[in-house]
């Protein structure tokens, strides 16, 4: 096609554009996965039955606070890394924030526990599925992005995947926060974030792949 | 219509409102700038430049919600530009190294030249003929007086009097745009 022809055709169709455009479209992505997952989790997983009681104690808001905060910081990342002119990442130390008040409040809990029950502490009850529970519950979150990306435009793909893994895995553990009845802060410290980080790694991984445009 | 950062970043924000006739105008702007990047950094056929203007053009339509107002035009035009680039290559010449990619990636400096270029342009633009090309000539590709002389078939004393009242006028409106 002609070059002039294209633009004609292009410019009959220029809607107005708001401010904040990307992160809205992030943001609809995210939530139109957490549903996705929300349900399974509901349906599958259930709900802890105690959750009223647990969400008067601070271990649940613990839980939420890191996964929802790391949640956040990633969302951060995923907005300059969904625009072209991403070649400065600012404001990546806001990833480090949650983690490190979770492991301080890791090392308290260590201090008040007799070193005896540690490691049953570490492990919890459910150490060997949580990780792949989170990985799962990522993955409806993660389609989510990919649809959010069609109109976005990263160039540095791998990081932007990455980026979006991170944000679908702690969206995800903040959803797996309704079924989990662990409370100790290096069970969500290890375990969870093991679970977003495979996430982030399988983005890392599809990125190239699925964000072309 | 002035191809500079400040022009197009003005038609790109009245495009992002909904404005059509400024977001027409902004693509047509682009073309000319598209087809110097293009064919600076890619050494292609012509065809093949132009399918990278169309296809550049084509995402600075379509993905125009990534602009940010608070940020330059250019520098986003040029990150949409190259990443075009680095992905034709990637499809048609899988296998062969592309000469000066890491530059491609990396240097944004002509990029500046090129729209410092549009610029002087404009400006020489409006000049009087005999001024600008004694400007061109002398300041620009370089050549000594007497080689522009005899290039424009007029007198030495002739060039360096053109290129004197050229720059002076050249001054008086750079000051008076900056004022």
């Amino acid at each position: 096609m002609n070059t002039d022809d294209l633009i004609a055709q292009l410019s009959e169709d220029v809607p107005p554009v708001r401010r904040g455009a990307v992160g809205l479209r992030l943001v609809l992505g995210i939530l139109l996965g957490a549903l996705v997952s929300g349900t399974a989790l509901v349906l599958v997983l259930g709900i802890r039955p105690d959750l009223g009681l647990a969400m008067r104690g601070p271990a649940f808001w613990m839980k939420w606070g890191y996964t929802f905060s790391l949640a956040l910081a990633a969302i951060v990342m995923t907005v300059q890394l969904a625009r072209p002119d991403s070649a400065r990442l600012r404001w990546t130390w806001l990833l480090a924030v949650p983690v490190v008040l979770l492991g301080g409040l890791g090392v308290a809990e260590l201090a008040r526990t007799p070193p005896g029950l540690w490691l049953a502490m570490w492990l919890g009850h459910s150490w060997m599925i949580c990780p792949w529970l989170v990985l799962a519950l990522a993955m409806p979150i993660f389609i989510g992005l990919l649809w959010s990306f069609r109109r976005l435009a990263p160039t540095r793909l791998r990081a932007a995947g990455a980026a979006a893994g991170l944000a679908a895995g702690a969206f995800a553990a903040t959803v797996y926060c309704m079924h989990c009845p662990e409370v100790s802060a290096i069970f969500v410290l290890t375990w969870y974030s093991l679970g977003i980080l495979l996430a982030a790694s399988i983005g890392a991984l599809l990125g190239p792949r699925l964000l072309r445009w | 219509m002035r191809a500079n950062e400040e022009a197009l970043r003005g038609l790109m924000i009245d495009g992002l409102d909904g404005d059509a006739a400024a977001h027409a105008a902004l693509l047509r702007l682009l073309v000319p700038l598209l087809r110097g990047f293009y064919r600076r950094r890619a050494n292609g056929s012509d065809d093949d430049i132009e399918d990278l203007v169309q296809e550049t053009l084509i995402a600075v339509h379509t993905r125009r919600a990534t602009y940010d107002r608070e940020r330059a035009f250019t520098a986003w035009l040029f990150a949409i530009a190259r990443y075009k680039m680095v992905d034709h290559f990637r499809r048609t010449r899988r296998l062969q190294p592309i000469e000066g990619l890491e530059e491609t990636l990396i240097e944004p400096d002509f990029e500046n030249a090129l729209v410092a270029r549009l610029d002087v342009e404009e400006l020489l633009a409006a000049l009087p003929g005999k001024q600008a090309q004694a400007i061109r000539a002398t300041r620009i590709d370089g050549l000594s007086v007497a080689e522009a002389a005899q290039a424009g078939g007029i007198g030495e004393s002739d060039v360096k009097v053109s290129v004197h009242r050229g720059l002076k006028a050249l001054v008086a409106r750079i000051q008076g745009g900056a004022r």
